[in-house]
């Protein structure tokens, strides 16, 4: 999910922050009950759809079976997890989130950081909010959708050919039958997150990029610094702090994968697993095609609990270094 | 000062040379800069003449810089890469079938046919799936927006007892992913939602993060307007209804519009709970059939489908996308603000 970087959220939950706040974070408003009615069907929500589901989990420690029920299933210890590793696929699963995860942040983040520079230097009003909102588009493009406009490009919309292909052609390039080249694959993802998500990281940039006080670019025009000149010296040194929360959360969630994209794109095809199979789809395929509950479980404990390892503490260096400039 | 950053948001540096050419031409006070951020305003707010004519002349001398250049160039192109496939697309839902099944793909509708969009609306599927999407995303969305602001607005609050804990309560799902099979169970299991829609929507009808946006944006409500609310005899209700809800208008748009957006796209929970093609939603739809026209297509000797099969994808697709693309020069605005909420507070 989105990192909405700017907003100012101030959240007690671990202190509240000391002085030069407006008010006290302190909670001092008296209760008001009817009030605390407008939080009911919020609060009924999370107990019912994130607090139950965590007795769920006990699944993973379980021969589950529909009949006997989610507690009426013998225990059956750890079995599920060595199952699990036994496959051979845990390794392979576990280093495909962290490698390509680690590619789409890195990728989206200099890539969205330069084209925030660079829609900064265009003057023209009206062609700069075009291409803006032209860039910040594929944000609303569903992945099912993606995955019909990559399959256009790289295959023809009925497996000949392509648009990609013609044009290597073109240029008298070796062209490949793309949807059986694994190796291709986690390049080809990044491109489609980079097209996914390029303009929206350039909104976040371009943002922080506003608070930059004007004396010290014109500072630089005194100095006779030239415009790349300002862009590599002043802009990109005092992006930094945003740019570091932003792969502090993208660290937190690397056991996470985009899974929608990646399912959308790559679905069933077992050619290309050995590069995009993820945890996420992994355990989506384990349960939809085996209905194999107990070792499906056991993965997402795995992954929740290293989940939640890397989230708190990608939120509590947040916290600790920049906890004025973030949601989170 | 709470709401300056509302309409500045939205192109941040349009701001820097209107406010530029703003201060070169009038004494601004410099508190202006807090509605209308410059970074790199040629001049500052009270130069004398002389160097504000300089400091012109160095403006315009800029525009013409290589790295400008460059930056012109490379933004039109990403934005170019940006639209070719949603054009192809498009082009290609026009294009006849022959011509698609020859070359894969369509930059132009020639031949033009309208063939796919015939087929697609004669048949029911695609009013039934619009139908589906329009229930999940409508009822969802309202769902979603009135349970985030009314648990937003008690954390927000601060009150004794009650605000601090909740915090905590919505912030640990954010941290805590409990994952796929307990939803599962809990949906089909314990709920019996299979086939229904709102199997689709409860899933995330809720998502923390974004009722922390909406804490943060109810944190800025002066305290003096409520406080001359309740002196008027207003209670605490009422205070929220009719002064915290409309002062809150942007918020409420933005967060409805990424939940909005996030059931118009839902197609996960989809295929894992509904089996009845009856209820399939639009990208479920979608899905559905490019699996089957590669079945389709991969069987050997099967008849030559007398359906425009290729540019019956590439329709739907479009069809897919439309609402999307149609409602998108509004929606952005909102999105551009929401992801900049409070980015010029100071």
């Amino acid at each position: 999910m989105a990192e909405m970087l700017s907003a100012r959220p101030e959240t007690d939950a671990s202190g509240g922050s000391k002085g030069k706040k407006r008010r006290p974070a302190a909670p001092t408003e008296r209760v008001s009950w009817s009030l605390a009615l407008l939080a009911v069907p919020g609060v009924v929500y999370f107990l019912v759809f994130a607090y139950l589901p965590m007795a769920g989990l006990v699944v993973a420690f379980k021969d589950f079976n529909v009949s006997d029920g989610i507690f009426g299933s013998p225990w059956n210890g750890l079995d599920n997890f060595e199952y699990f590793i036994s496959t051979g696929s845990a390794a392979r699963i576990i280093l495909n989130t962290v490698f390509l995860n680690a590619l789409f942040l890195t990728a989206t983040l200099a890539w969205g950081l330069l084209l925030a520079i660079m829609l900064n230097e265009i003057r023209l009003h009206m062609y700069k909010r075009v291409t803006q909102s032209v860039v910040f588009f594929p944000y609303f493009v569903s992945p099912i959708v993606i995955s019909v406009m990559l399959q256009v490009l790289l295959a023809g919309v009925g497996g000949e050919g392509g648009a990609v292909n013609d044009m290597l052609n073109v240029f008298n390039l070796p062209t490949l039958t793309w949807y059986t080249e694994p190796g291709a694959w986690p390049w080809i993802l990044t491109v489609v997150k980079v097209w996914q998500l390029g303009g929206y990281m350039s909104v976040i940039f371009l943002a922080a990029i506003t608070a930059i006080p004007p004396d010290v670019y014109e500072a630089g025009v005194i100095d006779g610094a030239s415009r790349a000149r300002m862009a590599w010296s002043i802009t990109v040194p005092l992006l930094r702090p945003t740019a570091a929360i932003l792969v502090v959360l993208g660290i937190g969630r690397i056991f996470y994968g985009d899974f929608a994209v990646i399912y959308a794109i790559i679905g069933d095809n077992g050619v290309l697993f050995s590069t995009t199979d993820v945890i996420d789809t992994y355990v989506f395929r384990a349960l939809r095609s085996l209905g194999d509950f107990g070792t499906t479980a056991a993965v997402g404990l795995f992954q929740a609990v290293l989940g939640f390892i890397f989230v708190t503490i990608a939120v509590l260096i947040q916290r600790r270094y920049a906890r004025d400039s973030s949601i989170l | 000062m709470a709401y300056t950053n509302d309409g500045s948001a939205t192109a941040p540096a349009d701001a820097t040379a209107r406010a530029g050419a703003h201060r070169a031409s009038s004494t601004t006070p410099p508190g202006d800069s807090t509605t209308q951020p410059g970074q790199d305003g040629p001049t500052r707010p009270r130069t004398p003449p002389a160097g504000r004519q300089r400091a012109q002349k160095r403006a315009r001398v800029r525009t013409t810089e290589p790295f400008t250049v460059v930056s012109y160039i490379v933004v039109t192109l990403f934005a170019l890469f940006c639209l070719i496939p949603l054009w192809m697309i498009v082009a290609g839902s026009f294009t006849d079938e022959t011509k698609l099944s020859l070359d894969g793909y369509s930059l132009f509708p020639d031949p033009f046919s309208l063939d796919a969009y015939k087929a697609l609306f004669s048949g029911q599927a695609i009013g039934r799936a619009y139908q589906a999407t329009l229930f999940i995303t409508v009822v969802g969305t309202a769902l979603s927006v009135s349970c985030t602001a009314g648990l937003a607005w008690v954390i927000a609050r601060r009150m004794r007892v009650i605000s601090r804990p909740l915090t905590v309560f919505a912030y640990l799902p954010l941290l805590f992913n409990v994952g796929l099979v307990p939803m599962y169970l809990l949906i089909t299991q314990v709920l019996q939602l299979r086939n229904s829609w709102f199997a689709v929507i409860l899933p995330h009808m809720l998502m923390p993060f974004l009722v922390f946006i909406t804490v943060a944006f109810f944190r800025q409500i002066p305290q003096e307007i409520l406080d001359s609310a309740r002196v008027d005899g207003a209670s605490e209700l009422r205070v929220f209804f009719r002064i915290v809800l409309p002062l809150s208008k942007a918020v409420i748009a933005v967060i409805a519009l990424f939940y909005a957006v996030a059931y118009w796209n839902e197609w996960f929970w989809a295929i894992l709970f509904l089996s009845d093609p009856d209820k399939y939603p639009l990208q479920q739809l979608l899905q559905n059939m490019i699996a089957n026209v590669t079945n389709a297509a991969m069987l050997p000797g099967g008849n030559a489908p007398t359906v425009p099969v290729y540019q019956l994808r590439l329709a739907l697709t479009a069809v897919t996308i439309g609402p999307i693309i149609l409602a998108y020069p509004f929606a952005q605005r909102f999105f551009v603000k929401g992801l900049t909420l409070g980015a010029t507070k100071g």
